[in-house]
This record gives C-alpha cells, structure tokens and sequence, in this order.
C-alpha cells in the first residue's frame, strides 16, 4: 500500500468504528406518555425489548386507572357508580358502617399513622374543605371565598383518627369527615407500579405520575437524572442522579391554583385555618427505599412534602425529622431556597439566579 | 490520485502541522463550550398517549393542535416554542411563556397536550414538579 493512503485508512476504520459504536449505543429506551389521575403518567423502560416495555407500561396504566376509580374523591366510574372512596365518603357522613376492600383498610391505615406523624397536618379527611376552596375539580377557577363556611369546616375538625376499622368494615365517628387521597394516591401507585416491575423482572425504570417519580435501576450505565421544575419560570432550576429505588416528590403553588385579588391561592390547604398556604412556592423531598412492611418510597415521596409545606419556615426542619425526611429543599414565598446539606450534596444547579440564594436548612433531631 | 497525495503529503511542512494541531484544539474546545449550552433543535408536541409531531425551532410557524377540548395554538419563533393559544380554562399552559432549552417542557393537562424542546442531548430523563 501507498504511504499516502495509509492515514486515510486509518481515519476511515476510525469513522466506521465510531459510528458502529454510536448504533451499537443507540437507547433501548421505550418512552410512553398517557393522561391518568387527572395528570400527565410518563413511563421510561431501559433495556427490555420494546414489544415487551409496551405490554408492561399497558398493564401499568390499566392498573393506574383502576386505581384511580377505586380512589377518586368526586368523580364517578364511567358507569355512574360512585367510586369506593365516594361510597366511603357517603356512609361516613352518615355515620353507618360499611364494607371496604383488604386494599382500602390498608391505605387508611397507612394514611391515618402518617397523619398522626405530621401532627395532623397531612391530613386527608378535609375533603369538604378542599372542596369548599374549589380543587375539587378538573378545572377550577376562583371561588367566592366562604369565611364562614371555612370557620365552620375547621371547627368541625375531622381527623383520620375519627375512623373506625373493624372486621373489613369502616364508620366515622365524625359525619363532616371526608376523605380526599389527592396526597397519597399518586404515590401509593407508583410503589404498586415498581413493585410489578420488580415482579416481572424489569431492572430499568422510570415512572412519573404528575410530577412524582421513582426510579428502578439506572439508564443504560447511569442512574436516571431527573430535573426539578422551577415554581415561577418554565425550565428546571436543578438535576439530581435518582438511584435505585429513591423517589422524588414536590409540592407546590403553581400547577393547581388560581389567582384573586392579586394573591395566589394553591391546593395546598392547612386544616388549622382552612386557608392555603400562601407562605411556600415549592416543598422538595428526595427519599431513599425503605424498609419493607413500612411506609414505602414512592407514598412517603408524594407525603411528606405536604405537611413541610404547610408548616411555618421555622418549624419546617422539625416537621421533616418527623417525617424522617433528610433530604429536601423549601423555595419561599421570597424565592429564598433553604436546603439540607444532604440535599444539597446531590444537586447540579442549572438555575444561577436561584442558587445565589441558597440557605443551608439545619437538620432538626426528633 | 497518487501523485497528488504523494504532492500534498511532501508539501505538509512543520507548521503546517501546528496550524492543523491548533485548529483541531480550537475545534475541541468549542465543542466542549458551545455543545454544554444545550439550545434545543426541535419541539415535540404530544397529544394524549401519541407524538403528533417534531417540528425544527430554526423557523416561524403558528401550528394549530386538536387535543382533548379543542384546537390550541403552538407557534415556533427562531429557537424558541409556546402555547399562544389553548381553549383550556386556566391558561397554565400559557401562561408557561417562551421555552428556548433542551428539556423544558410545557403541559395542558385539561387539553391534554405537551409541548417538550429536545437538544442534541437530553439533560434529564424525567422532570420532578
């Protein structure tokens, strides 16, 4: 061979080389988007073929939707049967004992003890309050604001303590108690959701359900990085590695609100005076896998974010040491962000204007 | 063929050589700075469970999309895509504004149509909010 062709050689193996390994790399990644829960459900499957990641992220939105008729707070099944929770909520206002499912009782049970964790401040019982303020439907607009139908809700101060399970059956020992899981559902279905996976014996996944994410193994040979939604501006303000079995969950002011007067009124609603919180923009908690037969990953995410939300910036700390949350990050209503060293050990900031700041949150012992 | 190569190869001096080491550096090195930025190339918009489409943000077009309630505006300007017009009654998606980033992504939940922007490489798999 001619000198001079050799190096043209070469480059050419090296192209051929590059691209063979850029196919070779090509994602095995199956991306699906569906509308569930009243929410956007995106799941990601890593390294199954892709007939099969179908018929799994299928299964799981089917399971997803049963779910959901199962715990809706105000909307029929599609046959205009109330769903369980509405037949729940109707014998509980009358004080009656009524059947419920093994998987119902464990989910009240579940709920009521995080309750009682957060002081009462998750509290998924006020349902007529939440109701009062208008969040009870798909699309919600700004409500009259009825002071005194609110002093009256507050008073009648319906806790998840007031409910009685026995035998399958449950009663209300409080008739104004109205369940509304809209903080808990969301999260129970995705510990449901990887726990199929587990089964099925898929090792790469990510599932969001309207904000709320768990991982399950990594992409490719990387941990899947999620980002984390700025609360005024669209983009994301940071990204994080979310390893195995770790779930992230935010609560904020700005996806389910409406403004009145110049001021914002979010979802997010404290029973102790039946207001919403107007204090907070953004509550973030990141949260580790837990220990089986306990409060898992994917609820606790979706959970715990609510009462550090609604408690005041100098009780935040101890709110999420009773919450057991270490990980987790406050955006105020002064777009100050307050973050736990170990939270803050796991971020990439992308947001420059936020991270200037930034406030180290003390780690409160409980 | 030949003896052109033969000519280009003899004609390469020592310089030249530090003019094309150089430039390769200079190449690596915008590469690194330029490529970081992550400008999004083109918008997805999804409606429901399926793409409607991928569209270049390098053009000004105003795309009209059916989704769950009605016909909403997507319009494209040089590098950047929002919604301009929804029939949804909140106007979240709206009021979302300009997106010019790979990764950011716009939803209408009671319409049920997102918008992302897509770069060359994805910043994260999924967002948090």
């Amino acid at each position: 061979m001619r000198k001079g062709l050799k190096p043209l050689f070469i480059v050419a193996a090296c192209c051929l080389a590059i691209w063979g390994l850029i196919s070779y790399k090509q994602p095995k990644l199956y991306h699906s988007q569906s509308y569930v829960f009243g929410t956007l459900v995106d799941i990601s499957i890593y390294g199954e073929p892709e007939q099969r990641a179908k018929v799994l992220s299928n299964h799981i939105l089917q399971d997803f939707q049963q779910l959901h008729q199962q715990l809706h707070a105000w909307k029929p099944t599609t046959d205009n049967q109330a769903s369980e929770l509405g037949a729940l909520n109707a014998a509980f206002a009358s004080g009656k004992p009524v059947q419920i499912s093994p998987r119902m009782a464990e989910i009240l049970l579940d709920a009521t003890r995080l309750s009682r964790q957060s002081d009462g401040l998750f509290n998924p019982s006020i349902g007529h309050l939440i109701g009062a303020w208008g969040f009870q439907r798909d699309e919600f607009s700004a409500v009259n604001i009825d002071t005194a139908l609110i002093t009256q809700l507050v008073k009648a101060n319906p806790s998840m303590s007031d409910i009685v399970i026995k035998n399958n059956t449950a009663y209300s020992k409080n008739p104004k108690l109205k369940l509304d899981l809209g903080g808990y559902a969301k999260g129970y279905a995705l510990d449901q959701a990887i726990d199929y996976l587990r089964k099925q014996q898929v090792h790469n996944a990510l599932i969001n359900i309207g904000g709320n994410i768990i991982a399950l193994g990594q992409h490719d040979d990387k941990p899947w990085r999620v980002g984390i939604q700025h609360p005024r501006k669209p983009g994301a303000i940071a990204s994080l590695d979310l390893d195995d079995g770790w779930a992230i969950g935010t609560s904020g002011d700005y996806q389910r609100y409406f403004m009145l007067g110049g001021k914002r009124y979010c979802h997010i609603i404290d029973p102790r005076t039946g207001y919403p919180v107007q204090h907070t923009q953004a509550v973030t908690v990141l949260i580790p896998p837990q220990a089986a037969h306990s409060t898992q990953a994917g609820v606790l995410s979706d959970v715990a974010s609510k009462p550090i939300f609604i408690a005041p910036l100098a009780n935040k700390a101890e709110m999420a040491a009773a919450m057991g949350v270490q990980h987790y990050m406050v955006i105020d209503q002064a777009a100050q962000v307050y973050i736990t060293p170990a939270m803050q050990t796991k971020l990439t900031w992308l947001d420059t204007d936020l991270k200037k700041h930034l406030h180290a949150q003390p780690t409160a012992q409980h | 063929m030949r003896n052109l190569l033969h000519n280009i190869n003899s004609a390469i001096q020592i310089g030249d050589w530090c003019v094309l080491t150089a430039g390769i550096i200079l190449v690596a090195v915008l590469f690194q700075q330029l490529w970081s930025h992550q400008d999004a190339t083109r918008v997805q918009i999804r409606h429901g469970d399926r793409i409607y489409g991928t569209y270049s943000l390098n053009q000004q077009r105003d795309i009209h999309v059916q989704g769950a309630m009605g016909a909403a505006t997507v319009s494209i300007l040089h590098g950047k895509a929002r919604f301009s017009q929804s029939p949804c009654h909140n106007q979240y998606c709206v009021h979302q504004g300009w997106l010019s980033r790979a990764g950011q992504a716009a939803i209408c939940l009671p319409n049920q149509l997102s918008l992302e922007l897509i770069g060359e490489t994805k910043p994260y798999d999924s967002l948090n909010y």
